[in-house]
């Protein structure tokens, strides 16, 4: 376990032109305008890849002590739990929309 | 007794209740592991109220995201992930002893951010020019959804709580430099720049995000 992983320029230059290119392609497809749902289901796919190159190869969890990571994983486990607990209430109320 | 010798390592930085520099330098990671986990949570607030509304009214994401304008979202997208691009040439710089070009990527870095928050100041600035304000402030009537500042309510809050996040990285970053000029940095001791660096690419992470689930509503 090393917490001095030491990336070349050329790598890190080419992580950041792959989010270059990712970040035109979710502009782009909303230009060819794909039908709902599936017009956010690609944008936040998009998003996660994103998201996820750069915790691997920025933030180094790639090559970093597995506990780091797991850390990351559950937060984004809590935060599932967190918006799928709200939504059984609000997506199955009644009298859905409050005043506010 | 030890003898002191020319190429002793350099180990100022090291406190006395670690035992090696490593253990330190996992330590400080590991704690700024734990700090972003409770960012991502803090955060994660705001995401789950965009979601609860946004499955309330779907048409009103519709309609109020055409207020804002996807090219300076994008730009501004670009700016972010060129800015973690620098923040990782920074790191690279000091694990190779490299203290100038450390300097001189905080700087590229620290300018990103300040383009970043010049773009946002001019999207803030048109829409409050137009009435776009949060809540109960909100008085503009381009918009035919009587909800419509809700959605603004919750485009403040996320970018605002987000552009914070940059400001207070320019800060801590203009310390990193103040620091590398001091000469306290070397490859033994960059645990303050290592760990700007992971909060910073956090801050990358969110408005990657933010962009599509904001500006791509089409």
């Amino acid at each position: 376990m090393s917490g001095h992983h030491i990336s070349s320029a050329k790598f890190l230059w080419g992580v950041a032109i792959t989010l270059f290119i990712l970040t035109f392609l979710t502009v782009a497809v909303t230009w060819i305008h794909i039908p709902e749902p599936w017009n956010v289901v690609v944008a936040i796919a998009i998003a996660v890849v994103k998201a996820t190159i750069v915790a691997a190869f920025f933030m180094n969890l790639w090559w970093d002590s597995r506990f780091n990571l797991i850390l990351f994983i559950m937060s984004i486990v809590f935060f599932l739990l967190l918006v799928g607990i709200t939504l059984l209430d609000t997506l199955y109320r009644v009298d859905p929309v409050p005043t506010f | 007794m030890s003898q002191p010798s020319a190429v002793e390592e350099k180990l100022d930085h090291l406190q006395h209740h670690f035992i090696d520099s490593d253990q330190q330098f996992e330590a400080s990671k590991l704690g700024m592991w734990i700090f972003l986990v409770t960012e991502i949570l803090f955060f994660g607030g705001l995401f789950a109220a965009y979601i609860v509304y946004r499955a309330w009214y779907p048409e009103l994401y519709l309609l109020a995201s055409e207020e804002l304008h996807t090219f300076w979202g994008a730009v501004n997208t670009f700016v972010l992930i060129g800015s973690s691009l620098t923040v990782a040439m920074a790191i690279r710089s000091a694990q190779l002893n490299q203290i100038k070009g450390l300097i001189i990527n905080l700087w590229i870095t620290i300018s990103l951010a300040c383009v970043f928050m010049v773009i946002k100041y001019f999207e803030y600035a048109e829409k409050i020019e137009k009435g776009i304000l949060p809540g109960a402030h909100y008085s503009y009537d381009g918009i035919e959804h009587e909800k419509a500042n809700i959605f603004f309510s919750i485009y403040y809050m996320m970018t605002g709580l987000h552009g914070i996040h940059v400001l207070i990285g320019i800060g801590l970053m203009v310390w990193l430099v103040f620091k590398a000029k001091k000469k306290v940095f070397h490859s033994g001791y960059y645990t303050p720049v290592e760990i700007t660096g992971l909060y910073w690419h956090l801050v990358d992470v969110i408005w990657i995000f933010l962009f599509p689930l904001l500006y791509l509503i089409d």
